[in-house]
């Protein structure tokens, strides 16, 4: 007989083993437990492992049988639902509408059984402290509260502005730790080469740089293990706007002091052509 | 220092920019922005080209700052 201990760590290892090859196989839905159903799945299925684990009296093929089963329902409910929004809204469950048009629906409160504190508690975690300020409240079935806030409350866009702002792309971590990530490197089409220059241009070495990113532009930003040391931020694009700036000025001077009637005709032309795309290319530059 | 001068500075500086607009436009991943760098430098270009002709002009007007 071996002895208890040497069996429940065995018994241990084993059904961690199989606890984490059920959640990978769960995946990312069963972790975030969007519905009471995953999240009470997700208890049993931790409480048998437990169970079996410690209890040398159970037998773990029963255990392997309880967790297989209390995985696979989620599962395969998870799959129907992918077709049916009847059968959807039924495992999941819907949402509950709790403030519309500004007013809050008591009847949805009752049916909840949420209280006007805990409804004012939801909100504040919205960082909202007055109702008022709310045009549309939903409790989502995790019971987490969604909150569309009216149009005057809500954050200011460039949208509201009539501001042109340049779209960008996700910037890639290239160096990591000091070690150059071959990969984003790679997705964003530059070499090792490349980059080797560009921390030259920094002047630092790849060992000091803690982590270094490269943004839409194509320019390479770092933070140093050594923060004392001072690292200049890109300055090209800034010192682009500036030269095209000078040189419409510059234009506006010539066309100012010429006698030639032609040539002053294109210098204006010119200088005002430039504005134009400076005016469309700033929003680039600058930021 | 002479209009000629100055308007050759001019010159210079914007085909410096020209040069540094194409490579942004290359480098740059957003194909939104790469398209408004992209004619940005045609722009220049142009503006580039008007200034050469003007340069040649005040070569042949002011003899002695010939050099381009």
């Amino acid at each position: 007989m071996v002895p208890e201990w040497i069996d429940i760590a065995v018994r241990s290892i084993f059904f961690v083993v199989v606890l984490f090859l059920i959640t990978k196989l769960l995946g990312k839905k069963q972790i975030s437990e969007l519905s009471f159903f995953e999240y009470a799945t997700g208890i049993s299925i931790g409480n048998i492992g437990a169970e079996v684990a410690i209890g040398l009296e159970r037998n773990i093929f029963h255990g392997i049988i309880g967790i297989v089963i209390f995985a696979a329902i989620p599962f395969l409910s998870g799959l129907l639902s992918l077709k049916s929004k009847k059968f959807r809204d039924f495992v999941e469950g819907t949402g509950t509408v709790f403030i519309k048009d500004g007013k809050i629906m008591e009847d949805n409160l009752k049916k909840e059984r949420y209280t006007l504190d805990e409804l004012l508690q939801l909100l504040r975690k919205k960082d909202v402290y007055q109702v008022a300020d709310v045009e549309f409240a939903e409790l989502e079935p995790t019971g987490d509260l969604s909150v569309m806030l009216k149009k005057e409350n809500q954050p200011l866009t460039a949208k509201d502005l009539n501001l042109t702002v340049a779209s960008i792309k996700e910037p890639q971590s290239v160096i990591m730790d000091g070690v150059i990530m071959d990969e984003p490197l790679a997705t964003i089409g530059r070499s090792r080469a490349w980059l080797h220059t560009e921390l030259e241009k920094l002047g630092v070495t790849v060992e000091n740089v803690f982590l270094g990113q490269i943004n839409s532009y194509g320019e390479l930003t770092v933070d140093l293990f050594d923060d004392q040391l001072q690292v200049a931020s890109p300055q090209e694009r800034p010192l682009i706007l500036s030269t095209l700036k000078k040189c419409q000025a510059d234009l506006e001077l010539f066309a100012l002091g010429t006698k030639s009637k032609e040539a002053k005709q294109m210098y204006s032309k010119s200088s005002e052509k430039l504005q134009e795309a400076i005016d469309k290319v700033m929003p680039i530059l600058k930021g | 220092m002479t209009v000629g001068s100055d308007v050759k500075q001019c010159l210079a500086s914007l085909k410096g920019v020209e040069a540094s607009l194409s490579s942004l436009a290359i480098r740059t991943q957003d194909n939104e922005s790469k398209k408004t760098l992209h004619e940005t430098m045609m722009v220049v270009n142009e503006i580039v080209t008007g200034l050469k002709k003007r340069v040649g002009e005040l070569e042949r007007e002011e003899f002695q700052y010939k050099g381009f």
